[in-house]
């Protein structure tokens, strides 16, 4: 009885997973096809693994006289028709390097502009989380600990913010900072997305921070800990859980923000990965655009692993900080 | 545990390893153009001082990029500019390249920092040259080209270095000044597949009703008969059509003869003309010829692929699929080039409407509406070391390569390493597969180009209602009332934004009455 | 990061002085914007060019507009759907894994349907526009496959398709964020509820549907409204996937705000398109507040 419901639940659990991962094996597999592949046909493995596996084998039986390679005539071609090929002999190590070409030729292409773009997105995260955090968890504490006049008022001020949209601010934040001539730059990123991004943080960490006992505090201060010591040596420590939902939060954020990098950073050399990606693969042919799939599809993959590595290292501390109560509302 | 928590850090300092190694800075070996200098003494080059360094867009002949994938990395323009470094040591010129996006564009411009060669479409900027954003050419090209040798073209005026003198001369701006220098030309083709017509015994059509036939056909003989997406008709269909059906009208309607641009676009009808046609009734509901633009686009429509905006139609025609394929002489770089082409292919220029199709064609030949492709300008960046176009040395040195790089033997070179388009230079032979586009590009330049007389917003409404109309969601009236509106504020913006006097075109329009009188199909409050 | 605190009667000084580059920040790029947003409204404004005021012309005209109602009917369809299948699917989901003994395959599920995440949102609707919806992607080609090849169509270019093809980009809906949220939200549920519900004879779905929901509600409101507040002004997506096409059919107002500002530099226009949709919000998170403060007070609990 249990059992066959514990086989429902998987058979139902699975069947969301495969629909929800689906896209993306397809997105990896043709990423290592060539472009000539996927105008034939959208399904099916990468040519060039088969071919790989296949000269193996030959190597290795002895039968090295069978691989052949179909190239390219060097030279000119009649008006009229497509390129001449011919199938040519080629050296084992040879032929695995073309091979291998064919396969990689979408990273490649993609990586060339990725990389820069790449770049600057963590550099733009790095101090944007780096700002957030500190901003943010000093606000809070202010807020949180300390009395003063004007204290709440202050506090729903900075709350509000939450309520404007960026639909409203967009048109106006851009012309702003048009005017401050930021366009086509770091901070025209990084000085919004700070701006922004401790608003939840302060949020966050007050929570955290009025949940502390104020035995804590009474305790280290008995022990002579003057107002930085309190907060340097005995919140942050405690926050730990906070602080990597906060960064998590804010690198996810920043890594998928592509409306106002797009609008405000057109120069590529400040693209960012989101921005990037967008116009990566649409090479500008004569007065057209062709997409390039192979280089498109590398370019999806290359732009998701940091945040992969992000995820197998930071899952644990996020719902562990979820768990920790940061999204009782 | 611990084992795991090794492990665990381990994996993540290789990873973190890998990264730091993918994403370090390349060296400036990057560069693609193998030295052709066999001096030596090549340490000297990185000595030298750089006083001017410049930005250029090149566009498709940016080196280092594989045309459609087919092939070798360009490197023509490369060694273009080496030699030109070698000529002029103080100066530097970098290639980039940039989005093509309008708003980049304003925005880049406005704040001064676009690059100092441009390429953009001449006609996107003369929306802006009242900003002072490009540097009006015209002086230096009534100068010789130094780098022209004596006696040849462009040795006493730049001008004559052209080859496609009309279409050149055409790309002036309203205001008469010339702000671009159109180094080649592009034409559009249909492409056919020689096969599929050996096969069902099909001809090219000489006119256009042979043509619907011929599409008939080969939809009967299940292939797509042509391929054509969204923007090729509201593009070029759109205007294609439009001369083919008003023309004749040009005696009757033409207001304004450009002094500067006329000769050579004969009968060209600028914002202004249309706007005070609109006003007589012309492209409203009542414009019967207007009407029949939309009409025989949509019957040409229905013989092409489903989906207008679908971005595999060039699978199609390569798998054979698909019998024709309309789209530009890039495409010569694919299909003469790429070894997935395995049968024959031709390409013909889309054949004239008779008057037994439309009552209000005649039947003469289409005309251009390709022309210029590749066209530089000079942005107000280039004066920055100065700010005034009198006294600024980088100025000089883009114009000089500008020059260096529109003498013959350059641009053959750049040109011709890419099978896309037909270089602009006397003495200069366009690659071999292309030579048919060379004979289109004699034809008469288009009456008008829709696309490019009125602003984003026209173009934006006209993109919608064109698709929903050619796919059927809505009628030709609902599509004509959208039309009407969209052009009429279209006009009135234009004519707030340029403050447009409409007197003088009164005062011709009375004049031109009695070459109206007989044509026929004219809206009410056009006699 | 050391800031030296002042004692006595400077200490208010110094809680503001910490303040400050917070409130600079915010007000710069918050509150400067969110005023200029107003004011700007009433002029027409085009870039490079002189502004003019003109009262409340702007508003006029984008209420005569003839993308204002469709717009805002897209936007309604958009926004509910993406309430609806993002509260439910990922409840479901979460209440499965909730449901399984091991602890080690409830980890595993978590991590699957959180991976999702790693890819970027642009670049997840790009894949779901050239390699999903295209005419020779994914969904085309399987039903060529399966011979259904007459189906296959432009989803999101068919005017009849457009609109719904949008709204189930990111199918089957079980965002991972989501799944966590309601899962922690489950697992808050005291052992004792549970215990009482089983003495009162509630199993399986009434269980569900009676006890456990209730007792999510709360992030259950949560994500209500931060999907309300974010689907409402968004436009990325459909930007990135069919800028509005076909014709106006999958527009909404925050793209028409965008083309107005960015391509026909309309920005006093954009402007006060960008107002009407802050005050659209701010009446639907009123309005949430509200209903869902009585919805708690009637269940007790909050």
């Amino acid at each position: 009885m249990v059992r066959k419901r514990t086989i429902a639940i998987h058979a139902i659990l699975m069947v969301f997973v495969v629909w929800t991962l689906i896209p993306f094996l397809f997105v990896i597999n043709n990423s290592f096809r060539t472009t000539s592949e996927l105008e034939r046909s959208f399904f099916g493995l990468p040519k060039s693994l088969g071919r790989m596996a296949t000269f193996t084998l030959y190597e290795l039986t002895g039968k090295s006289d069978k691989i052949v390679i179909r190239t390219e005539v060097e030279g000119d071609n009649d008006w009229g028709s497509g390129g001449q090929t011919e199938m040519k002999t080629l050296e084992y190590g040879d032929s695995m390097r073309l091979l291998w070409q064919d396969l990689t030729s979408g990273y490649r292409l993609s990586w060339k502009d990725l990389r820069p773009y790449t770049l600057n997105t963590f550099f733009v995260c790095f101090i944007t989380v780096c700002g957030v955090i500190c901003l943010g968890s000093i606000s809070a504490y202010i807020f949180s600990r300390y009395k003063f006049p004007g204290r709440s008022f202050l506090f729903v001020c900075v709350l509000s913010v939450m309520m404007i949209p960026q639909v409203l601010t967009l048109v106006p934040s851009f012309l702003l900072v048009k005017k401050m001539n930021l366009l086509n730059s770091y901070w025209v990123l990084i000085l919004p997305y700070v701006a922004g991004g401790q608003i939840f943080a302060i949020f966050l960490f007050k929570s955290f921070f009025d949940g502390l006992p104020q035995d804590l505090f009474d305790a280290a201060k008995i022990d002579g800990a003057g107002h930085f010591r309190l907060y340097w040596n005995v919140v942050l420590p405690l926050s730990k859980p906070i602080i990597s939902v906060v960064a998590i939060l804010n690198v996810l954020g920043t890594w998928n923000n592509f409306l106002w990098p797009f609008v405000t950073n057109t120069d590529p050399k400040y693209h960012v990965v989101a921005s990037g990606v967008y116009v990566i693969g649409k090479v500008l042919e004569g007065t057209d655009t062709v997409t390039n799939l192979p280089a498109m599809y590398a370019a999806y993959v290359l732009s998701s692993i940091p945040l992969l590595i992000l995820f197998v290292y930071a899952t644990k501390p996020f719902i562990q900080g979820v768990s920790a109560g940061a999204f009782k509302a | 545990m611990t084992a795991k928590r090794i492990f665990k850090n381990l994996t993540l300092l290789v990873i973190l390893a890998i990264m730091v190694w993918a994403l370090w800075p390349e060296r400036e070996k990057e560069a693609t153009a193998p030295q052709t200098g066999t001096e030596p003494g090549s340490q000297a080059e990185s000595v030298r001082e750089v006083k001017y360094e410049i930005r250029m867009v090149p566009g498709p002949y940016m080196p280092g990029t594989v045309p459609m994938n087919i092939g070798d990395p360009l490197e023509a323009l490369q060694r273009v500019a080496d030699e030109f470094e070698r000529l002029y040591p103080d100066t530097k010129i970098e290639f980039v390249n940039v989005p093509s996006l309008r708003e980049w564009l304003v925005t880049q411009l406005s704040s001064g920092k676009a690059p100092d060669i441009l390429s953009v479409n001449v006609e996107d900027a003369w929306q802006d040259v009242h900003k002072g954003w490009y540097v009006p050419l015209d002086e230096f090209l009534e100068k010789p080209n130094p780098f022209v040798e004596d006696g040849d073209p462009g040795s006493e005026q730049w001008w004559d270095i052209f080859k496609y003198q009309a279409i050149t001369r055409g790309k002036a701006a309203p205001d008469g000044k010339m702000y671009c220098i159109v180094l080649d030309m592009v034409e559009t083709g249909i492409f056919y597949n020689k096969d599929i017509f050996r096969k069902l015994s099909l001809e090219v059509p000489t006119d256009w009703e042979e043509f619907v036939d011929l599409m008939k056909q080969l939809g009967e003989a299940d292939y797509v008969p042509i391929l054509l997406s969204l923007t090729r008709m509201y593009d070029w269909g759109l205007d294609l059509i439009f001369d083919q059906l008003y023309y004749s009208l040009l005696p009757g309607i033409d207001l304004k003869k450009d002094p500067i641009r006329e000769e050579y676009m004969q009968g060209y009808l600028d914002w202004d003309e249309l706007s005070f046609l609109f006003g007589k009734g012309f492209f409203t509901r009542d414009d019967m010829r207007f009407r029949e633009i939309w009409r025989i686009l949509k019957e040409w429509r229905d013989y092409a692929n489903k989906n207008l905006q679908s971005e595999v139609l060039t699978k199609l025609f390569v798998t054979q699929k698909a019998a024709m394929y309309w789209d530009g002489s890039w495409m010569v770089q694919k299909f003469s080039k790429s070894p997935d082409i395995d049968f024959e292919w031709g390409v013909f220029y889309p054949p004239p409407i008779p008057s037994s199709y439309s009552e209000f064609a005649d039947g003469h030949d289409m005309c251009v509406i390709g022309g210029a492709a590749a066209q530089y300008e000079i942005t107000s960046s280039a004066i920055r070391d100065t700010g005034d176009i009198a006294t600024s040395e980088r100025l000089r040195r883009c114009v000089a390569f500008l020059q260096f790089l529109t003498k013959p033997r350059n641009a053959e070179l750049v040109v011709n390493e890419v099978s896309y388009f037909l270089p602009n230079v006397k003495g200069t032979s366009p690659v071999e597969a292309l030579l048919p586009f060379d004979e289109m590009l004699k034809r008469r330049y288009t009456t008008t180009k829709w696309v490019y007389t009125f602003d984003n917003r026209f173009l934006d409404v006209l993109r919608r209602m064109l698709m929903l109309y050619l796919d059927g969601s809505i009628t030709i009236d609902e599509h004509l009332e959208w039309m009407e509106k969209n052009v009429a504020s279209a006009t009135s913006t234009v004519a707030r934004r340029k403050e447009l006097q409409l007197t003088d075109f009164e005062k011709r329009w009375k004049e031109l009455e009695p070459y109206r009188k007989d044509m026929k199909g004219l809206p009410d409050g056009a006699r | 990061m050391g800031r030296a605190k002042l004692f006595g009667a400077g200490r208010y000084i110094s809680c503001y002085l910490l303040l400050l580059p917070t409130y600079v920040l915010v007000s710069v790029f918050s509150f400067v914007p969110f005023i200029w947003a107003f004011s700007k409204s009433f002029y027409r404004y085009e870039v490079g060019g002189e502004s003019e005021f003109i009262g409340f012309a702007n508003y006029l005209e984008y209420f005569s507009d003839p993308t204002f109602g469709p717009s805002f009917y897209h936007m309604g369809f958009l926004t509910a759907f993406a309430v609806v299948v993002g509260i439910v699917v990922p409840l479901i989901v979460a209440k499965l894994i909730f449901s399984l003994r091991s602890e080690k395959l409830k980890h595993i599920y978590r991590l699957l349907f959180l991976a999702p995440i790693v890819v970027p949102r642009v670049a997840v609707l790009m894949i779901w526009r050239f390699m999903i919806y295209d005419d020779g992607g994914m969904i085309n080609e399987f039903l060529r496959v399966l011979r259904l090849g007459e189906m296959a169509t432009g989803w999101l270019f068919n005017p009849t398709t457009a609109l719904w093809a949008v709204a189930f980009i990111g199918f089957p809906f079980a965002s991972g964020i989501h799944i966590l949220i309601f899962y922690a939200g489950l697992c808050n549920i005291p052992e004792s509820v549970h215990e009482a519900a089983l003495l009162d004879g509630a199993t399986g779905a009434r269980k569900f549907l009676t006890v456990d929901v209730p007792l999510v509600l709360s992030q259950i409101k949560l994500l209500v409204i931060l999907t309300i507040i974010s689907w409402v002004q968004g436009f990325e997506w459909i930007l990135i996937v069919t800028q509005g096409f076909p014709g106006y059919k999958t527009m909404v107002p925050g793209l028409w705000m965008y083309y107005n500002a960015f391509s026909f530099q309309r920005m006093g226009y954009a402007c006060s398109i960008g107002v009407i949709l802050f005050l659209v919000i701010l009446v639907l998170t009123v309005l949430n507040l509200r209903y869902f403060k009585s919805a708690e007070s009637v269940q007790g609990v909050g």
